[in-house]
């Protein structure tokens, strides 16, 4: 597994995730970047991100909407579609770069080594379908072959396993609580022993308790498996709960990777620290404070650093260099002027 | 005095009929008054199926009672004149999830805030309109250049939300019922919109009905929180002690349940139904008994009444039987009074100076 970095062409990207390497490095997303082609030009929704993802590791992603997080996970599937474009960059699942793979293959890779969960797929199981029947299904998808008797008890078994009584097999979608539906869906994304499991918003259209129970099946589920879990939403109440290390996106990029308790004590970028600030809490009671100003456009970005307009602590360099993630502190990832590159942290 | 408006025994059945089976409860026996002045916030905290929007419906005369009534200044709503009605319509004020379902795509974003202004007669010029049109949209935050002339389709959700609180700005109501207003809207924006609904509680002596399923929202804007669980009050009173120390197993599942942003604060588990709770149907008794950790077998009997285990704080829960049973039965006795500083006009009244709040 260390030999995974052939020698590329970005010397940066290779810099910053040498030191990672060989602590089980499970997924590696390097200079991603992914455009919508759109009348009015190119729509830069993931602009360069590069990250890592060990072994049995919970990383968030959090961002507004339209900062590019989807995308970043629709883009680890390899579920772009037109007008949407892959432009370049590389992810290595396990060592192999994924983006270079022929479609067959990275068909079959999906749910037997890489699953989505997402907000809206508890509305895509098959309405006519009984849920027994949609597991089977991707098995076979899968070439997985199994025979009927044994296909019962595997069925049976994923459903215990996720939280649902053995009777759900026989039931059709419409007969579940969307809470049912959502564990269903997470019984056919891990039915083939995923490696890595991207949750896009898993129950933000869910009940606060039944949210917890979700949250709470999927960190036992990602613990049995030992998989890593990438875990997207705008919810920083979530991420608090559930990730080791989180990253913030802010207008196409990685704006700061930190591990969670690190960043909730002391935020480096500006807008973590703002996006921190702004969050109400049982703790105490205060005015609400937004964060001034809106997000850029994405097809007309400002140069430099995308978040100087809103920046409280803009400075001249800020507007015309765009600031690039680097380690400024041990194992935090910081793409901002203000931090000088700290001695032992490269 | 009379109330501005008022929820009496209020009981909403959906379906019905025939069969007893289809027959859905989503709010059963709410009484509640909601005063103008002094200007209050109350939050209304529930889960879906909780009755929370059926009872913003009910409030706004959007739906009639199953049985009760909702009484404008003491006239229910069902026998309120033509001009009464109007009357009804500037003084109680929605705010939805949603507000891109309120706009019209083909007008313009003006139509919306023009229209109420000429409906009840409040501006004499146009000038005078795009004046206080101009007024409304700086006290939310919104640049009128950047607004005006657009088409709501060309705004963010956030924006076409903060519309809509200045929108009811301009209308100058006595009160607002907005359900789920910042569910939308990313975490950023959703501080400032709550920030500016405040603010007409606070400088325009304008009261809110706050309705949510967010607990830390709810905590941070009311002075009194009415919890709903499966169509009828579990827990109410000053928001303070209800969320600090809920009593009501029901809520104290909904805080547990929250996730925190605080990674030192890690979730608990969720607490298992007690032996009683177990056999519980859901049909009669307490609705909560079948998840309660504490239910014992009287619980399966006849629903708990409300007790008032507190000055402000009453508690639908047997496990406070020794406590006095609220005698009016309307929530708002058990309310602590406003904390938030309103402003010393009557509602409808221009300020001067905005009074800081806290």
């Amino acid at each position: 597994m260390n030999d995974v970095s052939p020698r590329l062409g970005q010397p940066r990207a290779a810099e910053i995730t040498r030191q990672d390497e060989e602590a089980g490095v499970m997924l590696q997303v390097r200079d991603l970047r992914v455009s919508y082609l759109t009348s009015r030009g190119a729509v830069q929704a993931v602009n360069g991100v590069s990250f890592t993802l060990r072994r049995g590791e919970a990383l968030g992603l959090v961002g507004e909407s339209g900062s590019g997080k989807s995308t970043i996970a629709l883009a680890l599937m390899r579920l772009i579609k037109p007008p949407g474009v892959i432009e370049g960059g590389q992810v290595f699942l396990d060592g192999r770069d994924i983006l270079a793979l022929p479609d067959e293959e990275m068909r079959r890779l999906r749910l037997a080594e890489i699953a989505l969960i997402t907000q809206g797929a508890m509305n895509s199981l098959n309405p006519v379908m009984r849920i027994r029947d949609q597991i089977i299904d991707a098995w076979r998808e899968h070439g997985e072959v199994v025979e009927r008797g044994e296909a019962e008890e595997r069925v049976r078994d994923l459903l215990r396993w996720v939280g649902l009584r053995p009777e759900v097999a026989r039931m059709y979608p419409h007969e579940l609580s969307g809470g049912m539906k959502q564990r269903a869906v997470i019984a056919i994304a891990i039915s083939l022993r995923p490696k890595v499991i991207i949750a896009d918003e898993p129950t933000s259209a869910l009940d606060v308790v039944v949210q917890r129970q979700i949250m709470q099946t999927l960190r036992r589920i990602q613990r049995d498996l030992g998989a890593a879990v990438i875990l997207i939403g705008h919810d920083m109440g979530l991420m608090a709960q559930f990730v080791d290390r989180l990253g913030v996106m802010y207008a196409g990029k990685l704006v700061e990777v930190s591990p969670i308790r690190e960043i909730f004590r002391e935020p480096l970028h500006p807008y973590g620290e703002l996006l921190i600030a702004s969050l109400p809490s049982l703790a105490r009671k205060a005015e609400f404070q937004g964060i001034p100003g809106l997000p850029p456009s994405l097809l007309d970005p400002p140069p430099g650093c995308p978040f100087h307009p809103r920046c409280p602590h803009v400075m001249e360099r800020c507007r015309v260099e765009v600031p690039v993630l680097e380690l400024k502190r041990p194992h935090r990832w910081v793409a901002c002027h203000l931090y000088q590159v700290e001695e032992g942290s490269a | 005095m009379t109330p501005l408006l008022e929820a009496r025994g209020v009981t909403k059945v959906y379906g019905g009929g025939l069969f007893q089976r289809d027959r859905t409860v989503a709010l059963d026996n709410l009484s509640l008054r909601i005063e103008a002045a002094p200007p209050t916030i109350i939050a209304v905290v529930g889960e879906s199926g909780s009755g929370k929007t059926t009872l913003a419906r009910l409030l706004l005369g959007l739906t009639v009672p199953t049985s009760g009534a909702i009484l404008y200044q003491g006239t229910d709503l069902r026998r309120l004149s033509r001009r009464e009605w109007r009357r009804f319509r500037r003084d109680v004020q929605a705010i939805f999830q949603d507000p891109y379902e309120v706009y019209n795509p083909f007008y313009k974003v003006d139509h919306v805030l023009l229209t109420p202004l000429k409906k009840f007669g409040l501006v004499h010029s146009d000038r005078e309109a795009r004046e206080r049109i101009v007024e409304a949209l700086e006290a939310v935050g919104l640049r009128p250049d950047e607004t005006l002339g657009r088409y709501p389709h060309q705004l963010s959700g956030g924006q076409r939300q903060r519309v809509m609180v200045a929108r009811a700005l301009l209308i100058r109501p006595r009160l607002i019922i907005a359900d789920e207003p910042v569910s939308m809207v990313d975490a950023s924006l959703r501080a400032t919109i709550l920030e500016s609904l405040r603010a007409l509680t606070r400088d325009f002596g304008v009261s809110l009905v706050y309705i949510t399923h967010d607990l830390i929202t709810a905590y941070q804007i009311s002075d009194n929180v009415v919890v709903l669980y499966r169509g009828a009050v579990a827990e109410a009173g000053h928001v303070e002690p209800v969320v600090q120390e809920p009593q009501h197993p029901y809520t104290r599942l909904l805080i547990g349940s929250i996730p925190l942003p605080d990674p030192e604060r890690v979730w608990s588990e969720e607490q298992e139904p007690s032996e009683i709770g177990r056999l519980a149907d859901a049909a009669q008794g307490c609705r909560f008994a079948n998840r309660c950790p504490y239910a014992m077998e009287m619980c399966l009997g006849t629903s708990p009444p409300l007790y008032q285990t507190e000055q402000y704080r009453v508690v639908a829960c047997y496990l406070y039987r020794e406590n006095p049973v609220l005698v009016s039965e309307h929530l708002d006795d058990a309310f602590a009074p406003p904390s938030t500083v309103g402003p010393a006009v009557a509602a409808g009244g221009a300020v001067d100076e905005p009074l800081s709040g806290e």
